[in-house]
């Protein structure tokens, strides 16, 4: 989706006026964000960011009161981002200035690990996985690890949590 | 497998022997049920059903 792409340990999210970043290890779960403005930031939701939510004004006032950089903005035109009010204190400019270094958009997706409900894990990306004593480079491609240990093709998922019912509480 | 001089792996997957899946890397671990979205840089995951910590290995398979 567009909308949500990867970005480093991170997502990205703009509604093509401004971009907001987001950095999920430095969350310490403050909240400001979706109790000021839970139309666009919805921890229930996926994705849970929905820059169509409420207009930018808001979106970047909201973004100023995250206490780390969890979430920071910048404008999606570069001259705007030069001189920036320090009053916008998430600005990317003060606390994640590597954003708007050059060559900082083109760097590689991280591998997606995704524990499915009740089911195996996928992993999306490129990466080697070792098993026994394989080596397996995957190349932008996708593998399911079996989780729920009933697979009789290990590691991989066959399909078995089906049968056996299980059960990942 | 041949070693491909293009390739870039961005993290590494351990299927450890009658263990958990060890993940090191540039990796980005996603559990909706949980509400877990993070990306640390390594983890042990549950392979054998039976962790009571999951997604995360607890050594359960070892009782």
């Amino acid at each position: 989706m567009e909308n949500e792409r990867i970005y480093r340990r991170g997502r990205k999210y703009t509604n093509g006026e401004i971009t907001v970043f987001w950095k999920p290890d430095s969350c310490i779960h403050a909240s400001h964000c979706y109790r000021e403005l839970i139309d666009v930031f919805d921890p229930g939701k996926r994705p849970w960011v929905d820059m169509s939510g409420a207009g930018t004004d808001e979106i970047i006032s909201t973004v100023n009161m995250c206490p780390t950089d969890a979430l920071t903005w910048k404008w999606n035109d570069d001259e705007k981002n030069r001189e920036v009010d320090p009053g916008q204190t998430n600005h990317v400019n003060f606390r994640r200035p590597e954003l708007l270094l050059p060559g900082s958009e083109t760097q590689v997706e991280p591998v997606s690990v995704k524990v499915m409900s009740d089911g195996p894990l996928v992993i999306n990306g490129t990466f080697t996985v070792h098993y026994g004593n394989v080596k397996k480079n995957v190349s932008e491609s996708i593998l399911s690890l079996c989780r729920c240990g009933s697979s009789n093709h290990m590691p991989f998922c066959d399909g078995a949590h089906r049968k056996v019912g299980f059960d990942d509480n | 497998m041949e070693e491909n001089k293009e390739f870039k792996p961005q993290a590494v997957i351990e299927v450890i022997d009658n263990g958990p899946i060890k993940i090191t890397g540039n990796f980005l671990l996603s559990d909706y049920k949980r509400d877990i979205m993070e990306s640390p840089q390594e983890i042990l995951l549950c392979r054998c059903g039976k962790s009571g910590n999951k997604p995360y290995c607890d050594d359960a398979h070892k009782k």
